[in-house]
């Protein structure tokens, strides 16, 4: 199972599935901790993965939400990130992706330029998310839309599919068609 | 480098819609409380979550019947099929953009007019603005109606100019064939051959007249007479003595 595909097994009732991937464990840890912590109608079940490809003896839920984790002070992750993106299956992006970038707070530390990110969500056609995730308040923040997404892209809110959110978060950040 | 992907999974439950317990054992039959309204409500949530898990999955399928000679087109094809499906989007969104707004605008309208309804309609401050908005609507109504006016008159002016000068044109052409006709005319006449023979016939007639001329001069001189004593005498001579070819 090197490649991951949103649709190949059957959803959990009530049950939605997240996976964070990102080299900065702790964050990680902390950012799953607020996403539980959240009140939600669904059940949540958060995963944590350094890259991907997952190890396939690990009997898994179907993830219904992909979110990339890069922290803009090490290169180091920004590659990670890059590479595990190639085992991911193509359909995957159709709103089922997001990136998160965290560490902008801190302008002096920061050894990825902001807009190498941007092209990156840009080219995966992904929402970008920008958020500190040392700092509490806004980490129950952008674990508050995590939740959110989730419930979308599981398909747990009726009349909005992951597609339709896509669509919606896109006219205001980045045009459709863009160059890159 | 090969790295071990580690993985970890945290699950934790939440709480059902209105039940009364917090935290609750990690399974999804945690939520089948003692009260049916829980279970009803979930049933109905769960009923909505498998619908719309279903049109996505229908959704796929459907996307997916459709996808066969993709690998055979070209780049460019497929960009400007993208493009248009992206068109596509694009105009839905419009369309119900203004819908949305056209919606808001009943809202306010009906809002508005409840709202007139209640105060006094003479002395509010929406009135005098609302008057003073249709008094700029009628300037507005009235200096634009001007300035078409305006325009047409320019407009006419304009085309009566054009008309002028396309009749000078026609004139200055027409006055210029006739001139070249002239010419031409002119040139054909100097060239014809009826005016040649005339030429020649002149030249031989004043040649022969020359002729006479000389053999008349020569038989008075040759006689010997006295020309110069007769007065008529002396004319005829001197008359002989015009070169014809100066004439």
């Amino acid at each position: 199972m090197s490649v991951l595909r949103p649709l190949d097994k059957q959803p959990g009732l009530n049950t939605a599935t997240i996976l964070l991937v990102g080299t900065e464990d702790a964050l990680l840890q902390q950012l799953a901790d607020s996403m539980l912590k959240e009140d939600c109608a669904s059940e949540l079940k958060v995963h944590l993965a350094r890259s991907l490809p997952l190890p396939s003896n690990v009997n898994r839920p179907r993830i219904d939400l992909i979110v990339f984790v890069v922290n803009l002070h090490s290169k180091y992750s920004l590659r990670n990130v890059e590479e595990s993106l190639h085992h991911v299956d193509a359909t995957f992006f159709l709103g089922k992706v997001g990136f998160l970038i965290t560490g902008a707070g801190r302008e002096g530390h920061c050894s990825i330029h902001w807009n190498t990110v941007v092209r990156l969500a840009r080219t995966y056609r992904s929402p970008l998310l920008f958020c500190d995730l040392e700092v509490e308040g806004f980490r129950a923040t952008v674990a508050q839309r995590l939740v959110r997404m989730l419930q979308i892209c599981a398909g747990h809110v009726p009349g909005v599919s992951a597609l339709n959110l896509l669509s919606l978060l896109r006219s205001s950040e980045n045009p459709a068609l863009e160059d890159v | 480098m090969e790295k071990q992907p580690r993985e970890q999974a945290v699950t934790e439950p939440a709480d059902s819609g209105a039940g009364g317990e917090e935290g609750g054992s990690p399974q999804v039959a945690g939520a089948r409380t003692a009260r049916p309204e829980d279970r009803l409500t979930l049933l109905l949530r769960l009923r909505a979550q498998t619908k719309q898990q279903l049109l996505e999955y229908k959704s796929v399928v459907d996307a997916n019947e459709e996808k066969t000679p993709e690998q055979i087109m070209q780049d460019k094809q497929i960009e400007a099929k993208i493009e248009d499906l992206e068109n596509e989007i694009e105009d839905v969104k419009i369309a119900f953009e203004i819908k949305k707004l056209a919606l808001d605008r009943m809202q306010l309208s009906t809002a508005l007019k409840k709202n007139l309804e209640k105060i006094n309609p003479k002395t509010s401050v929406l009135m005098d603005n609302m008057k003073h908005v249709l008094k700029l609507n009628k300037l507005i109504m009235k200096s634009q109606q001007e300035s078409w006016d305006l325009e047409e008159k320019l407009l006419d002016v304009r085309k009566k100019r054009l008309q002028l000068k396309q009749a000078s044109e026609g004139k200055l052409l027409e006055i210029q064939t006739e001139k070249n006709k002239q010419k031409d005319d002119l040139a054909s006449m100097e060239n014809s051959d009826k005016i040649k023979t005339i030429q020649q016939n002149l030249q031989m007639e004043i040649q022969i007249t020359t002729v006479i001329q000389h053999v008349f001069q020569n038989l008075i001189l040759g006689s010997k007479a006295n020309w110069a004593e007769d007065s008529a005498f002396k004319e005829t001579v001197l008359q002989l003595e015009k070169n014809l070819t100066m004439m």
